[in-house]
C-alpha cells in the first residue's frame, strides 16, 4: 500500500476537482431519490452522480442529506446560487431544500490528504501534560454535548413551523373548501340576498 | 515449463487410470516437483500472485491431458476466510476443511502452482480417523477437526460421509504414522540444525519484503519439503514430515496485515533458486521448495479470495458490532480520511482494523472528528479502547474511544415540514393529481401560498446556520486558549 507522494498529491488533485463541482443539498426529505434530484436540478445543471449521506451520530429525526456531483464548476455555482436566491422545492412543499458547496470532510471514502499532521504521542499518568490533556478531553466532551442540545433545539424549532403552518393550512384550506362548497350548492345566493350584497357584477 | 530460465525438475509417478472423452486424459497416483514427492491426499501450498500468503489445499486428483498437468484441489480455510461465519474459539494451528457443495469447495490448478507440501493432521474423534499421536500433533503445520459446508456456509465438526464425491476416509489421518526421514542425522539433530538453518538464509529473501510474515509464508514450504532421495525411493508408506517450525512461522501463518507490500511471485523465484544451493550446503537434505517461476506458466492458483470478499461497510459494522469488534473513535482531525485513521491505528497500536470517518455534515461540530473502527477480533478492540483512552494524542488532540454503535433511529417517512392536505372528500384523479403536483420539483414562485411558507423556512435556516457557525467557532477558540494555557 505503499504509494509514493506523487502518487498521493495526484490522488488529491484529482479528489479536490471533484469536489469543486460537487454541491451538498440538505433539508431533503428522505422519501427523495436520486432520481428526482437528477430531475430537479435538470433546470441548472447536469447530475453526474449522487451519494446519500447516511447518518451514523445523531439520535434524532433528522432531514436526508446527498452530496451530488455536476459535471462542472460553473454548473456547481449556478446549482447553489439558485438555491440560495430561491425557495427550491424537491418531493414536497413548501420547505425548501438547501445547497452548499462541498467540503472535502464531507467525502467518508476521501482519499488520503497530504500533510496532515499525524503526529502522535502517548501521554501516560505520571506524565507532566497528563491533567492537562484530560482537561481537554473533558472539555471536547463538553462540546460535543453543547453540539447536541444546539441541534436539538434547532429540529424542535422545526417541528413547531411545521405544526404551526400545518395548522394554518388546514384551517385555510377548510375555509376554501366551505366557500367552494357553497358555491356548488348555491347557498351562496342565499347569503348574497340576505347580506344585500350583488354578486353578479356586469 | 518453457521460457524459464531454469527448468524445475519433473517427473510422474504411479499411473493410473486413463480418461477423458478422446482418451487422452493420464491420471497419476503421484508426482515428484522440484525433488518434492506428492501423492493424492497430500496437503499442499499454493500460491497466489501478489499474495504473501498462500493457501492450503488437499491433492483430490492428478492428470495429464495434452500437454497440461493439472492437479484438483480441495481447500482449507483459514479462520480469517471465514470470519463472518466463525463463533466461539479457534485451535491453535486451526484450519478448515471445506465440505458441501458449491463454489469454493474444490478447483483445478495448474500443477506448477504447488508451492510445497505441508502436514495437516486432523484431530477429529470420529472412528474413520486414526487419532493422531501427540508427536505428530506437535509436528503438524495444520490441524483441523471442523468442516466448513460451502453450500450453505456453515461450520460443523460432524464428519460427512463424501466430499467431492469422495469417501471422506480418504482424506482423514493416512493409516501410517508419518515419520520424519533423513538418511545420516536424527530426527532431534535434524529439527534443531533445520529450524536454524532456515531461518538464517531466509532473511536474505526476505530482504526486499519489510515485513515478517513474508519470510514466515516462505518457511512452512520449506520445512514441508523434506523428501530426500533415499526415503522417497522407498516405495512404502514412510512419507515425509515436516520439522517444526521455528517460531517466526508461527506468526507468519494468519493473515498478514494488508499493509504489508504485496510480494509477487517473481520476487520469490528470484531469490529461491540461490539458495537452493545454499541451503542444500547448510543442511543435508531438504531441497529448497519448488516456487514456480512466473514466466512458466500462470503459476497461480485459481483466485479464491473473491469468495471471501470483505462485508460491505455497513453490513460489517453491524456484524461487527455484534461480536464486539467495533469501536467508536472521536476528538480526530475532522481532515483525517479513512486511510489516515487505518494509518494511525497501525503505527500506534500495531493493530489492523477497517476505519471510516463517520460525521454528519450538517450536524456534528466540525472541530470534533468522529470514526468507527472495526477490528478482526474482540480483544483486538478491548486493546485499542484500554490504550486509546490511556493517553493517546494525535496531533494535539487526546482522542477518547468507547465500544459499540450509537443508536440511531431509522428515519421516518416524510420530511418535517413537508405539509400534506388531508381531504376525505377528493376523488383519486383529484389525490393522484395533487400528489403529482406536490413531487414535481420548482421554484416556488411568488405569487403563490407556499412561497411564503417557504420563506418562513429559509428564514428559520438562516438562523439556524449562524447559529450553528457561532457555536462552532466558540468552540475552536476555545480550544486554541485552552491549549495554550496548557503550554502546549
Amino acid at each position: 500500500m505503499a504509494t509514493s507522494d506523487e502518487q498521493v498529491e495526484q490522488e488529491y488533485a484529482d479528489f479536490e476537482a471533484r469536489v469543486k463541482r460537487t454541491i451538498y443539498i440538505d433539508h431533503l426529505s428522505p422519501l427523495v431519490t436520486s432520481q428526482i434530484i437528477k430531475a430537479a436540478l435538470s433546470q441548472c445543471a447536469k447530475v453526474v452522480s449522487s451519494e446519500f449521506i447516511v447518518n451514523y451520530t445523531i439520535p434524532y429525526d433528522i432531514p436526508a442529506a446527498a452530496l451530488v456531483e455536476l459535471e462542472d464548476e460553473s454548473q456547481a455555482k449556478a446549482a447553489v446560487d439558485l438555491m440560495h436566491d430561491f425557495p427550491f422545492i424537491i418531493g414536497g412543499m413548501p420547505r425548501p431544500v438547501r445547497a452548499a458547496y462541498a467540503k472535502p470532510e464531507m467525502f467518508r471514502n476521501r482519499p488520503r490528504r497530504p500533510g496532515l499532521d499525524m503526529e502522535l504521542r502517548w501521554v501516560k499518568e505520571g506524565d507532566p501534560e497528563y491533567d492537562g490533556m484530560n482537561k481537554l478531553k473533558m472539555l471536547a466532551k463538553r462540546q460535543a454535548a453543547e453540539q447536541m442540545a444546539l441541534v436539538k433545539n434547532q429540529l424542535e424549532e422545526e417541528e413547531e413551523l411545521a405544526t404551526q403552518q400545518q395548522e394554518t393550512l388546514d384551517e385555510n384550506y377548510k375555509k376554501y373548501a366551505m366557500l367552494e362548497d357553497m358555491v356548488r350548492n348555491g347557498e351562496i345566493d342565499n347569503l348574497a340576498r340576505h347580506y344585500e350584497i350583488n354578486l353578479h357584477h356586469d | 515449463m518453457d521460457g524459464s530460465s531454469e527448468n524445475i525438475q519433473f517427473s510422474w509417478g504411479n499411473k493410473r487410470a486413463k480418461g477423458g472423452a478422446k482418451m487422452d486424459t493420464q491420471f497419476y497416483g503421484s508426482f515428484t516437483f522440484d525433488n518434492v514427492k506428492y501423492s493424492l491426499y497430500d496437503s499442499v501450498y499454493l500460491f497466489k500472485n501478489g499474495d504473501p500468503e498462500p493457501y492450503i489445499g488437499k491433492i483430490l486428483k492428478i492428470w495429464q491431458q495434452k500437454q497440461a498437468k493439472k492437479v484438483k484441489i480441495l481447500w482449507f480455510f483459514s479462520p480469517d476466510e471465514i470470519r463472518s461465519y466463525l463463533s466461539g474459539p479457534v485451535a491453535e494451528k486451526e484450519i478448515f476443511l471445506a465440505s458441501g457443495d458449491g463454489t469454493g469447495l474444490a478447483d483445478i490448478n495448474p500443477l506448477e502452482a504447488i508451492a510445497g507440501k505441508c502436514t495437516v493432521v486432523c484431530l477429529s474423534k470420529d472412528e474413520r480417523n486414526r487419532q493422531p499421536t501427540p508427536r505428530e500433533q506437535e509436528v503438524a503445520d495444520y490441524i483441523f477437526y471442523r468442516f466448513f459446508d460451502v453450500g450453505n456456509c456453515t461450520l460443523s465438526d460432524k464428519v460427512p460421509e463424501k466430499i467431492g464425491g469422495l469417501e471422506v476416509n480418504s482424506l482423514l489421518n493416512p493409516k501410517d504414522e508419518q515419520v520424519t526421514c533423513y538418511p545420516d542425522q536424527d530426527t532431534q539433530g535434524v529439527d534443531q540444525k533445520l529450524g536454524a538453518g532456515l531461518v538464517a538464509p531466509l532473511p536474505q529473501s526476505a530482504v526486499e519484503m519489510e515485513d515478517k510474515n513474508p519470510v514466515a509464508a516462505v518457511t512452512p514450504p520449506q520445512s514441508g519439503a523434506i523428501p530426500l532421495p533415499p526415503a522417497v525411493k522407498e516405495e512404502d508408506k514412510a512419507k515425509v514430515a515436516a520439522v517444526p517450525l521455528p517460531p517466526a512461522v508461527k506468526e507468519g501463518v494468519p493473515k498478514p496485515t494488508q499493509d504489508i507490500p504485496k510480494r509477487t511471485q517473481k520476487d520469490l523465484s528470484e531469490k529461491m533458486p540461490s539458495k537452493k544451493l545454499k541451503l542444500s550446503q547448510d543442511l543435508t537434505g531438504p531441497s529448497v521448495v519448488p516456487v514456480p517461476d512466473v514466466k512458466v506458466h500462470p503459476g497461480q492458483a485459481v483466485d479464491r479470495s473473491n469468495w471471501f470478499t470483505p462485508l460491505p461497510w455497513d453490513q460489517e459494522l453491524q456484524a461487527s458490532d455484534e461480536e464486539g469488534r467495533l469501536v467508536y473513535i472521536q476528538n480526530l482531525d475532522i481532515q483525517f480520511a479513512a486511510s489516515d485513521i487505518v494509518e494511525l491505528i497501525r503505527e500506534a497500536l500495531q493493530l489492523t482494523c477497517r476505519a471510516r470517518p463517520i460525521n454528519h455534515p450538517t450536524y456534528d461540530d466540525p472541530n470534533n472528528g468522529k470514526a468507527y473502527a472495526v477490528f478482526k477480533s474482540k480483544k483486538a478492540a478491548d486493546v485499542a479502547i484500554s490504550k486509546i483512552n490511556s493517553g493517546l494524542v494525535v496531533g494535539g488532540r487526546p482522542l477518547y474511544c468507547s465500544k459499540g454503535l450509537l443508536k440511531i433511529k431509522k428515519p421516518s417517512g416524510a420530511l418535517v415540514g413537508h405539509l400534506t392536505i388531508s381531504n376525505q372528500k377528493m376523488s383519486q384523479r383529484q389525490r393522484e393529481d395533487q400528489k403529482k403536483a406536490v413531487s414535481t420539483s420548482h421554484c416556488s414562485q411568488p405569487n403563490t401560498i407556499e412561497y411564503d411558507l417557504a420563506l418562513d423556512w429559509m428564514l428559520v435556516r438562516e438562523k439556524q446556520a449562524r447559529k450553528f457557525s457561532i457555536l462552532h467557532k466558540k468552540h475552536a477558540d476555545e480550544r486554541k486558549s485552552f491549549a495554550a494555557k496548557i503550554g502546549k
